[in-house]
């Protein structure tokens, strides 16, 4: 039960823990009737998990064989895409919030960003879900013949406790002040994000489409990627144990890159304060 | 709520569009490449057999991996950057890229105090 446990909560809680922070980033620009996008897009990313997990259960050849890792790579290097993006939105955005909720609804939703939450669900749900939804229904299967409930409700459990974890940051980040909660997330997602293009950098060298070389570090005796924490350190900002030369590169030049981009989106509101919102002018250029 | 998108997102799924597409032709060689040697591995009772895979080292090879049990494991080398469900019952062909010379660990994620074995590519 307790090795299920972990396996489903290391799968899930990814996703889990990105849908806490669009939810309570979307409570937080007092957008709650836009709340529709990321649970549609949470919905999406589980039903195409189900899909996929029947196709490949179901099917079989090289468009399964393969199929599923162009599906993986497409999906990290979009998250990748989505999330540098809601970064910088939000950067932006974070010079609107001193202004009246109604207008902060009213400047996100004249730039129709809502979508880019959504998909950031759908990604943080596709992408591991597959292989949660192939998991769950092999000990489904066999808690059936072998009466093995006790894994299946292991798993199911793993699952919940995600699922709370990111009810948790959701009803914590009401507590947390606007700024800090923005500020936190921002450099939170950046790196969650640089990790996902470096697994995605990795799987590129796994297929062999990019050359495989020999680790930059071994880390692995002091913080194994296969621990609970060190997952959950992988998961969140792309630890990794015995990193190759292009995963270490690829995850520094994305936080230099985007770190600049993210610290200069900053910067225009620092000069043009003392207060947009008094000026009349919609804070929010995008 | 309007659905249409604006022009940023218009781009971002060109960018997107453009990436995938170069993924996809990305794979054509490789499907189109002869076919490299084939070496079985087993899975059963949450074990693999055999356990030591020995290659050559700078030859592309698949791995034709037989899941025998019920349920699904899934074949995963942290080392190979590999991650593959393999549901019950089935065989899959995992096309592996060339390896330098060196040892590469993998387990059964699902079944990982049991499942375990290395390549070595010499």
């Amino acid at each position: 039960m307790g090795a299920t446990f972990v396996i489903t909560l290391r799968e899930a809680l990814e996703a889990s823990l990105l849908l806490g922070i669009v939810y309570t980033y979307l409570d937080k620009i007092g957008a709650r009737p836009q709340f529709g996008y990321v649970t549609w897009g949470g919905a999406l990313g589980l039903l195409g998990s189900v899909g996929l997990g029947v196709a490949v259960g179901v099917l079989s050849g090289p468009l399964v064989e393969l199929g599923p890792d162009l599906i993986g790579l497409g999906v990290t290097f979009l998250a990748v895409i989505v999330l540098t993006w809601h970064g910088w939105w939000m950067r932006q955005h974070a010079r609107a919030i001193k202004g009246e909720v109604q207008r902060r609804i009213d400047e996100a939703r004249a730039t129709q960003r809502f979508w880019i939450v959504g998909l950031i669900a759908f990604s943080g749900v596709f992408r591991e879900g597959a292989e949660t939804v192939l998991f769950l229904w092999g000990l489904m299967a066999q808690a059936t013949i072998t009466g093995g409930w006790g894994s299946l409700v292991g798993g199911v459990l793993g699952v919940a406790l995600a699922v709370a974890l990111g009810w948790a940051i959701f009803r914590g980040g009401q507590r947390v002040s606007l700024p800090r909660f923005f500020a936190v997330t921002t450099w939170l997602i950046l790196l969650l994000a640089a990790g996902l293009l470096s697994t995605g950098i990795g799987r590129l060298q796994g297929l062999g489409w990019l050359p495989m070389t020999a680790p930059v570090w071994d880390t692995s005796g002091l913080l194994s990627d296969r621990s609970l924490v060190g997952s959950f350190l992988s998961g969140l900002v792309g630890y990794r144990a015995r990193p190759t030369a292009l995963e270490v590169g690829a995850y520094l030049l994305y936080v230099v890159v985007a770190g600049a981009l993210l610290a200069g989106a900053r910067r225009p509101p620092m000069r043009h304060d003392p207060d947009p919102v008094v000026a009349g002018q919609p804070a929010l250029r995008v | 709520m309007r659905a249409g998108f604006s022009r940023p997102a218009r781009r971002a799924l060109l960018v997107a569009g453009l990436i995938a597409s170069a993924l996809l032709q990305a794979s054509v060689p490789a499907l189109a490449a002869d076919t490299p040697a084939e070496i079985a591995l087993t899975i059963e009772q949450h074990r693999f057999q055999p356990e030591e895979i020995r290659v050559k080292a700078g030859v592309p090879f698949v791995l034709a991996i037989t899941n025998k049990d019920a349920t699904p494991e899934e074949f995963e080398s942290k080392d190979l950057r590999i991650e593959k469900v393999i549901p019950g019952g089935k065989m899959l062909r995992l096309r592996m890229p060339a390896l330098k010379a060196g040892t590469y660990g993998f387990v059964g994620e699902f079944h990982e105090q049991t499942a375990k074995g290395r390549i070595i590519a010499e």
